[in-house]
């Protein structure tokens, strides 16, 4: 497991001079005493949890995502006096700020048109935990929270597989931002690959981001396969591990402790998330895994998240409330031998040989990648010029839209590079709006910083886009230009 | 005319009130070894040259469950879980150790395993064999489904005819399994002692020919007929600061919100009135250490009073959190604020010299004089109450939330008044109300406060109704009595005049039957189950509540404007 605590120099450094060049007094203030790993090493015993099933909220009435989606966790959890044990603390949620989204998404045209208060509520969860974190109230947090988010890209045009806006990368981005923390681990336990997470880190070297979930030609996204692996200059910080549908509990901790852990030791984030999808449960209606309550719970004890995000997980009555509870014991370090689901019994799922030797197999490929990824960085790198392009179709399920994406990245020797992401959507026959994005990382170079911020005052003269947005990180600045009418706003 | 008797930790004080008037009181000191004399004391005091069958109600409060719990003179309880798959009993330690039997309930009330009677009588057999004479029987989700519960208490009554048996279900319906089996042990505790008291009032009171209704406050500020309340008399706790509580609803501005300052010689409590309701604790008093669903208002005890050690270390002054006596000016072993409000002419008690002598001793430790010093404790236990103020504020405004609406609507809110009652309030009341940019109201009857709020408080009650239509099935939490409901497709009006016909039986049936129709409706919601793309039935829940209250009879006459 990883070592702590752990103090990561080069990226403090860099930190710190990004910080003293750019930022406004105030937030210098709030970031310093950070730069700490806060959470393992820590005095805190407690783990923070924040629940909030959205009672009042759905994306229509019978959809998988309504109301009555986490009523009988309610019930269970709520039973069980979880809330009241001294290794548990309650908080109470909170609205992300407009800014806050904006530091991770182009919501077009903008963030209150893509956002309703519960997806604002379900973000704004996740930093009020992050916040209680880095203070040391809490040793780690877990937000049982609907709506989802793993599905959201960077570009927001509308709902993609349930999910609006992408609470882990809101919470990363945040932290990121207030506490100066640069390395972050994701695993995305969801049986569903998660896609929109990974397109928001794909260019970045820091987040390492691996999903593990049900092979993507049986299941949505379809995607997630063993050579999508990250941006040029981030290739094998973005992994996946396609399962085989049946995977069992075994197959998941073959995966976690012969791939996740050693990379995750390997890497040595400052800060591990997971983004806790529930639906690997042998009972999810949507996907075909059996993965068991007690098998979520010794995944999370295993995998020791400081941060766990509650994703999907459709299964409503016989798995969300023992898997919930599973995990909430798990990360409390409380005894969760005694949950059980109803119908379960020991030893009733096994995998075929095959499924073992494919999951064996994958794990072995992708070993190999994390063991040569400088190489095929430097490599990627010498083959391309300054600028790396590429175009790629997204498809939202929920809302219909399709969209065209171009983004271009400078491969920047000193940094990750800034980036450019122009779309197109339509839905039907409609043409929704163009936009172009211009991105800078949190820990970009100065020159990067200066191009892109000339790149956006140019393209606001682009007629080719009804909207140009800055995401300008360093500065804490998101700002949204409309072509036709010239109203510039700033988050 | 009504009459409030206050049985209280330190004093019992009496009010009789005719025509919305405080018209005679009574104060004495309280004998914990009987509390029947003390209450008996204090209404001959009042009835004395009165008509008492012009007396319409006698409310009591008194510190009879707290002192039985806090001396530890409860009967043995044992305590028989039915957990189901979950939490490991053990970690919620609950008292002695309790016995786990097999079988299960889910969260729709399904069973999902059978209860396994031959460990019920096992069980049984070792209680009897241990000779205790009661046992708590609590079962996960049994108030969803009580066939587990009922079939084990029926096997006791077979197996161990001589154990006296509870059940969960019975005692609370709220979600809570941990809470519901210390409520459950904590009422057959205390019941056998409580009924015997209560008769023993009873028959006091007919003795002097009162004929009038005898009710009892409870700690959420409601009054309950006293022979009803025998079954649950752990709902009796913490009445008398729910009695000061309700003091201030009767006495201070109606509607506002206020913070109630009781500073007595060991502790100051502390409770919000929000415009014009009491704050109850989110889930339920803590009592003896065990978290329960007893309801009951949200008081912080603070380690601060008049009689509070006063103490300089390092340089440092500290008031409190213990008391070592009185004050030095009552002859008592150290400085105490009362000492210092003696100094700065703020209160008149013992020996001025004395006061002034302590209070140059902290003075010489601070390099100040004396009554620089005086000012320095009085600031410090000022600024010990704001601080606890402004934190029961803040833990309001945290209370967890899981409804959209209920996120956005919580504003920020701080008092209108500070309402002082209790010996030093008169004193310290201006100076929290002034550094919390309050109102200070110190109240004309502060010191039968207590005694008026009983009197007049009106009865409270919940009910809160479940129904899952899809089972055709309803239970009530309160009192764990459940029934069949027909119609897939029952809307939430229909279940709100279903929850309505409920409360109208179960307010007759606690003797308080003409308050029903004060009942609102605090809480509904509706959940379709969706199966499939189909509806197969709903899960409703109604949540109805008399809220703490003052009667009408009251009137505003003795209010302050």
């Amino acid at each position: 497991m990883r070592t702590e605590p752990i103090r990561d120099q080069a990226s403090a450094e860099a930190a710190e001079q990004a910080r003293t060049r750019d930022e406004p007094e105030a937030s210098r203030r709030s970031s310093q005493s950070a730069l700490v790993r806060p959470a393992r090493s820590s005095q805190a015993l407690k783990t923070g949890l924040i629940f909030f099933p959205a009672f009042d909220w759905a994306i229509s009435p019978t959809h998988p995502e309504r109301e009555e989606r986490l009523l009988y966790t309610r019930d269970q959890i709520f039973e069980e006096g979880l809330m009241d044990l001294p290794q548990i603390e309650e908080y109470k949620p909170r609205l992300a700020e407009l800014k806050d989204v904006a530091r991770v998404h182009f919501c077009v045209p903008d963030v209150e048109s893509k956002t309703t208060e519960a997806h604002l509520i379900a973000a704004g969860s996740t930093l009020v935990l992050a916040d209680a974190l880095m203070s040391n109230q809490i040793r780690n947090g877990f937000a049982l929270v609907r709506p989802p988010g793993h599905h959201s890209m960077r570009v927001v045009h509308g709902n993609r597989g349930f999910c609006n806006i992408n609470n882990e990368a809101i919470m990363v981005e945040y932290i990121r931002k207030k506490y100066g923390m640069r390395k972050i681990a994701i695993v995305d336990t969801d049986v569903h690959h998660g896609d929109g997470t990974q397109d928001i880190f794909w260019h970045d070297p820091d987040v390492l981001f691996i999903s593990f979930h049900q092979d993507g030609r049986t299941l949505y996204p379809g995607s997630g396969f063993v050579h999508e692996m990250g941006g040029p200059a981030a290739l094998g910080s973005t992994l996946n591990v396609p399962l085989p549908p049946g995977t069992t509990d075994e197959g998941i901790h073959f995966v976690l402790e012969n791939l996740v852990l050693p990379i995750l030791d390997d890497f040595g984030p400052d800060l591990v998330c997971n983004s806790a999808g529930q639906d690997n449960h042998y009972t999810d209606p949507l996907a075909n895994m059996r993965f068991t309550a007690q098998g979520y719970a010794r995944l999370n004890e295993r995998l020791n998240p400081d941060m766990a995000v509650l994703e999907g997980g459709y299964a409503i009555e016989s798995a969300l409330p023992y898997v919930n509870t599973g995990i909430i014991q798990a990360m409390a370090r409380l005894d969760y031998s005694h949950v059980r689901e109803p119908d379960y019994v020991p030893g009733r799922f096994t995998q075929t040989g095959e499924m073992v030797r494919s999951i064996e197999s994958t794990v072995n490929y992708l070993l190999n990648i994390w063991e040569t990824k400088d190489d095929l960085i430097s490599r990627a790198k010498e083959e391309l010029g300054q600028f790396y392009r590429n175009r790629k179709r997204v498809f939202y399920d929920t809302d219909m839209i399709s969209e065209n994406q171009e983004e271009t990245v400078r491969m920047c020797p000193d940094c990750q590079g800034y980036l450019m992401v122009g779309t197109q959507a339509s839905q039907g026959h409609g043409r929704l709006n163009t936009a172009l994005g211009v991105s800078i990382p949190l820990f970009a170079c100065r020159s990067c910083q200066d191009d892109a911020r000339e790149e956006y005052e140019e393209h606001k003269q682009d007629a080719k886009y009804d909207f140009v947005y800055l995401q300008d990180r360093p500065r804490d600045v998101y700002r949204s230009y409309h072509t036709r009418t010239r109203n510039e706003r700033a988050y | 005319m009504l009459i409030g008797i206050d049985v209280g930790g330190t004093t019992t004080d009496a009010a009789l009130i005719d025509g919305g008037q405080v018209v005679k009181t009574a104060i004495g000191p309280t004998d914990h070894q009987d509390i029947l004399g003390c209450l008996l004391r204090a209404l001959d005091k009042l009835t004395s040259g009165i008509d008492c069958r012009k007396i319409e109600r006698v409310v009591l409060s008194t510190t009879l469950i707290t002192n039985l719990i806090a001396e530890g003179k409860q009967d043995p309880v044992s305590l028989v879980l039915i957990p189901g798959p979950g939490t490991n009993p053990d970690d919620y330690h609950l008292p002695g150790q309790p016995i786990v039997l097999g079988g299960a309930i889910d969260y729709r009330g399904r069973e999902i395993q059978s209860l396994d009677q031959s460990q019920v009588r096992a069980a049984a057999a070792r209680i009897a064999g241990q000779g205790i004479k009661k046992a708590a029987i609590v079962g996960k989700f049994c108030q969803r489904n009580p066939a587990h519960e009922l079939q084990a208490e029926s096997a006791f009554r077979d197996a161990a005819p001589q154990v006296e048996v509870e059940v969960g279900h019975r005692v609370s319906g709220m979600l809570n399994f941990p809470r519901r089996a210390a409520t459950t042990v904590l009422t057959l505790a205390t019941r056998d002692q409580y009924r015997e008291f209560a008769h023993a009032v009873v028959q006091a009171i007919r003795n002097r020919n009162i004929d009038a209704p005898i009710y009892i406050l409870k700690a959420d500020g409601g009054t309950l007929p006293l022979d009803r309340s025998e079954d649950r008399p752990v709902e009796t706790i913490f009445s008398g600061p729910a009695a000061s509580v309700m003091g201030v609803m009767a006495l201070a501005p109606a509607g506002q919100t206020s913070v109630v300052v009781d500073i007595g010689g060991t502790t100051t409590d502390l409770a919000l009135i929000l415009s014009g309701q009491p704050l109850l604790s989110s889930k339920g008093a803590r009592v003896d250490g065990m978290l329960t669903h007893i309801r009951a208002f949200a008081v912080k005890s603070l380690g601060l009073g008049g009689d509070s050690a006063v103490r300089v270390a390092k340089g440092h002054l500290t008031v409190g959190p213990d008391r070592q006596g009185p004050a030095r000016a009552l002859g008592g072993p150290l400085p105490t604020p009362t000492d210092a409000l003696s100094v700065l002419g703020m209160a008149q008690v013992g020996d001025a010299a004395l006061a002034m002598k302590a209070m140059q001793e902290v003075g010489s430790s601070l390099g100040c004089s004396a009554l620089e010093a005086s000012q320095k404790v009085v600031e410090t236990s000022v600024e010990k109450i704001v601080r606890e103020v402004e934190q029961m504020f803040l833990e309001w405004e945290q209370e967890p939330a899981y409804r959209i609406w209920e996120i956005l609507q919580k504003e920020r809110v701080r008092p209108q008044n500070v309402v002082g009652v209790g010996g030093a309030s008169p004193a310290l009341v201006p100076m929290v109300a002034e550094r919390l940019k309050a109102r200070s109201i110190v109240l004309k009857h502060a010191a039968v406060a207590n005694a008026i709020g009983a009197a007049v408080a009106r009865p409270t009650m919940t009910l809160s109704l479940h129904i899952d239509t899809e089972r055709g099935v309803y239970s009530v939490a309160e009192d764990g009595s459940s029934g069949e409901v027909s119609g897939r497709n029952l809307n939430l009006q229909g279940a709100e005049d279903m929850a309505r016909r409920l409360l109208m039986e179960r307010a007759r049936s606690l003797g308080i039957g003409e308050h029903a129709d004060e009942a609102e409706v605090t809480n509904s919601e509706i959940f379709n189950m969706v199966r499939g793309w189909s509806t197969v039935g709903r899960l409703l829940d109604v949540r109805m509540e008399i809220p703490a209250g003052i009667l009408p009879s009251w009137g505003g006459a003795g209010r302050e404007n």
